[in-house]
């Protein structure tokens, strides 16, 4: 069996709204970086799957050379080993067909499972490119697997409730998080294993960019607007209260 | 006539005799206790150059003072008197029965003159009352015992001891007294003169005497043999682990050195502690040491505030496992519970109060590491804080502050090579909390005006101590690598701490790194200026009492330098548990990421502090601060907390 993993690295996603700062319409790369939120929940269910099936556990991303360090943390977590595709290219369709590309070249695939949206573009469109590129089923917002003998049964986390699914064959889901799936910190031992771990680079691939241009990327301002109430008079002052939030329709 | 030894005793030298197997048996127990300890792994070395004088292994001044004298142990002053009442008592008794047996062999003159008088007859009658009334208490507290004796698993054998200890005074006195009322008044023997009279009714002296000698000599002998199997093998433990322990404060973790293992083929040892094979022999010591006499149990801020954790419970879970001899038994941690080793706040108020020198949170931390290191186990809040601390470098994992916020609108001097004298370090604590912003900006306010050369680095960032107190000493020592290798490029070779846990962590753990510097804590570095004139105060003469943070006080014995700022600014009161006695926050040993079960610690202290009627609520850690701050909101809406630098810069003349 073989699953396979994919990662992102992105600059930090807890950055606080104030600090936050664009260089070109990306983050400031002044920001540390570091595997993307749900791509570790991604990362945590395939370790999850390998040790229950004995199963081989690839991770692959398409980034940066300097992204190796911290992807690392994958290996260290229990991934046997690590695929870059070299490239900056922030288009879904590039960097869908680039991995797309990486996966061919693993031979065999049984399960491919991604973060269910990058931590730096938010926008969660990889995945089913890539399903439907790689002609598998695309289930997203999944939150566990298991094994069947023809496929996978699939849980899909909805807004609402849980719905369980069977894919027949190899299939993609890109994964939320769960506290099941919660990354978990990888032990001493496994971070020096990791060090030894394969790491294999492959240039990027040229391909068609999608026809949709970026026009401009901002950043909300944050503003707090304080009103102070005077509280010498408690029930006088939850009157004010109360007032002013219907004024301002909050109530 | 002088006092004749063994009087009416026939074939008395067959005490003697019987000393010899007695004190055979006694040295066997010794033996068998000093090889399973020292099965233990070696103690991990703390890279320091002690100056204390040392013979062999032993400390002298901890082997005497902590050891013999016993300091500790008066903490609590009536136990402390009846326990030197009884442990001298019986001393003093030991060396006249050891003069009676030289008497006897080689024909030592003490039974004339003076020092029979004095010595034999009045210093061991009064010896002899003085055991026996510590005895007594002993006994009596036993059997109406404080919760701290009881909780978790008394300590039964003490109370056949003490019964025996009781027998062998009462036979001893008994015994003068049925030879006094046959030979006439000792000259001195205050006891035995007083009591024999009221034994002349008591049928046939002679062989009752006789017999009750034989019943004194044996239940001796006995008692002598049984010593190493029962808790009065404290009697030789205590004063050896006081000597070996090493005269620094703390729990004396020092550092793993990774770098050994990066090499081809090189494997990681199994870290930390997850039975009792991996402890060192340091660690044996302690567990075989302890009494159960529960004064850790007492000040720990988990135990008291209905946590998991008594280091009391833990002395006797390992021990347990190090008696029923489960040297390769891992179902210690749980035993122990993951829970229970993460309570602890690494306060070391339990090694403050440990009359025999244990160090209970050395065990616990190295539990810690393997849960960490090992098994990727930790708490859920406080795993967060760690897996921030791993990728972003600092542990205060949803921070609405960038690193450099807390110098928004401050012109702060960045350190420049050869140009700086001091380096500021910031931190973690003070950079990413709002409420602890302003001591940074207090500080440099304070320098500027001072007018001392200074420099912030240009991103600020965590020692790697919370990490360290987490149980991951292999994030620890990657952080600190890379702050020693920026400190060095820079050529920084003094730093400001505000923080004592940063103070704490250059001070104990980077020299072991390769990373010695100057360091200073805020509070030192503000009395050297306000006792050069550089800064003036005005003294407002509030009350203000001052909290101890653990890693200033306990930690590294900064107890004076901080109360002469605050009694600079204001009126010093003291609460309760003060000095190396105070009470943790709560904070420690990366409890401030975490859900408490129980009271919480920080209400508990900052209700401790509010009881003083003091204005102002001082402390010198950001940690503190935000602890006491967040605690006393139970009791009041004020502000009441503030920081030292904060203090002073308020009163500050300019």
């Amino acid at each position: 069996m073989h699953i396979v993993v994919l990662a992102k690295v992105v600059p930090d996603y807890e950055v606080p709204s104030a600090d936050f700062e664009l260089v070109g319409n990306r983050a400031h790369p002044r920001y540390t970086r570091m595997i993307g939120l749900y791509d570790e929940n991604a990362v945590e269910l395939g370790v999850q799957l390998k040790e229950k099936h004995a199963a081989e556990l690839t991770i692959v991303s398409y980034g940066q050379s300097e992204d190796v360090q911290f992807l690392r943390k994958a290996l260290a977590m229990g991934a046997d080993k690590l695929v870059l595709v070299e490239g900056n290219a922030d288009d879904p369709f590039v960097i869908a067909a680039n991995l797309k590309e990486a996966i061919a070249k693993l031979g065999e695939v049984d399960l491919i499972l991604a973060g269910r949206q990058s931590s730096d573009m938010d926008r969660g469109v990889v995945p089913g490119l890539l399903a439907g590129m790689l002609d598998f089923p695309f289930i997203p917002q999944a939150c566990a697997a298991e094994s069947l003998a023809d496929g996978w049964k699939v849980s899909q986390l909805t807004d609402t409730g849980k719905r369980v699914m069977k894919v027949c064959g190899a299939g993609l889901l890109s994964i939320t998080s769960i506290p099941e799936n919660v990354p978990r910190i990888p032990a001493v031992k496994a971070i020096f294993g990791a060090k030894k771990k394969p790491v294999e680079k492959l240039a990027e691939i040229g391909a068609k960019k999608m026809t949709v241009a970026e026009i401009s990327v901002k950043i909300p301002k944050m503003e707090s607007v304080c009103e102070l109430i005077p509280a010498e008079d408690m029930e006088e002052a939850a009157r004010v209260l109360l007032k002013r939030l219907k004024e301002e329709r909050y109530l | 006539m002088g006092r004749v030894p063994y009087w009416n005793i026939n074939q008395g030298v067959l005490i003697d005799l019987l000393s010899i197997p007695a004190l055979a048996i006694f040295a066997y127990g010794l033996f068998c206790h000093w090889q399973r300890i020292r099965q233990g792994k070696a103690r991990v070395s703390l890279g320091l150059t002690l100056t204390a004088m040392k013979i062999g292994p032993i400390y002298i001044c901890s082997f005497l003072m902590k050891g013999i004298v016993g300091t500790r142990i008066y903490k609590k002053l009536f136990t402390g008197i009846a326990h030197g009442l009884l442990l001298w008592g019986m001393v003093i008794l030991g060396i006249g029965t050891c003069l009676v047996i030289l008497n006897v062999l080689f024909g030592l003159p003490v039974f004339s003159g003076e020092f029979n008088r004095w010595f034999m007859g009045c210093a061991l009658d009064a010896a002899g009352v003085a055991a026996l009334a510590g005895v007594l208490f002993h006994l009596i507290r036993r059997l109406f015992p404080p919760e701290r004796l009881t909780c978790f698993r008394a300590n039964s054998g003490f109370i056949l001891i003490e019964t025996v200890i009781i027998a062998i005074i009462v036979t001893g006195f008994l015994v003068e007294g049925l030879r006094i009322a046959q030979n006439g008044p000792d000259p001195g023997s205050f006891a035995g003169n007083w009591l024999a009279p009221l034994l002349t009714s008591a049928g046939s002296l002679s062989s009752l005497h006789r017999y009750l000698w034989w019943v004194h000599g044996l239940m001796v002998l006995s008692l002598i043999a049984y010593l190493p199997y029962s808790p009065l093998v404290h009697l030789v433990l205590a004063p050896i682990n006081a000597g070996l322990d090493l005269p620094v404060p703390g729990p004396k973790m020092g550092v793993i050195n990774f770098e050994a293992f990066e090499g081809e083929g090189d494997e990681v040892p199994a870290l930390g502690i997850s039975k009792v094979s991996d402890m060192s022999w340091k660690n044996l010591l302690d567990i075989s040491t302890c009494l159960r006499c529960g004064r850790c149990h007492e000040v720990c801020p988990a135990a008291q505030t209905g946590k998991s954790l008594s280091p009391k419970n833990i002395m006797i879970t390992l021990g347990d496992y190090f008696q029923e001899n489960k040297p390769g038994d891992d179902t210690l941690l749980d035993a122990v519970s993951i829970d229970t080793i993460y309570s602890c706040t690494t306060c070391a108020a339990c090694m403050e109060a440990c009359p025999v020198s244990i160090n209970q949170p050395n065990a616990i931390l190295g539990m810690r590491q393997h849960l960490l290191m090992e098994r990727s186990e930790i708490p859920d809040i406080m795993g967060q804080a760690h897996r921030s601390l791993e990728a972003r470098h600092h542990p205060f994992v949803g921070t609405g502050f960038g690193p450099n916020d807390w110098r928004k609108g401050l012109d702060v001097p960045i350190f420049e090579q050869g140009k700086t004298e001091y380096l500021l370090w910031i931190g973690c604590s003070v950079a990413y909390e709002e409420r602890t912003q302003n001591i940074g900006r207090a500080m440099v306010n304070i320098l500027k005006a001072a007018g001392v050369s200074f420099g912030i680095l240009e991103e600020n960032r965590c020692t790697g101590d919370p990490a360290k107190q987490m149980g991951n000493e292999f994030l620890f020592s990657e952080i600190a690598g890379e702050n020693i290798e920026e400190f060095k490029s820079l050529g920084v070779t003094s730093i400001i701490t505000l923080c004592p846990h940063c103070y704490n962590s250059f001070t104990s753990h980077y020299p072991l790194l390769g990373g010695t510097f100057t360091v200073i804590p805020h509070a030192v570095f503000l009395r050297n200026l306000i006792t050069a004139g550089t800064i003036r105060l005005k003294n407002n003469g509030e009350s203000v009492c001052y909290h101890d943070p653990c890693y200033l006080g306990r930690h590294n014995n900064i107890l004076s330098d901080p109360r002469d700022v605050v009694s600079s600014v204001g009126q010093l009161v003291e609460m309760k548990r003060h000095g190396s006695e105070s009470f943790c926050c709560g904070a420690g040993g990366g409890n401030y990421w975490t859900e408490e079960a129980g009271t919480r610690i920080n209400q508990t202290r900052a209700k401790e502090a509010l009881e003083t009627g003091a204005a102002t609520i001082a402390t010198a850690c950001p940690f503190c601060m935000l602890m006491l701050t967040d605690g006393l909101k139970k009791f009041t809406e004020d502000q009441m907390v503030k920081d030292i630098a904060e203090l002073v810069y308020s009163q500050m003349e300019t």
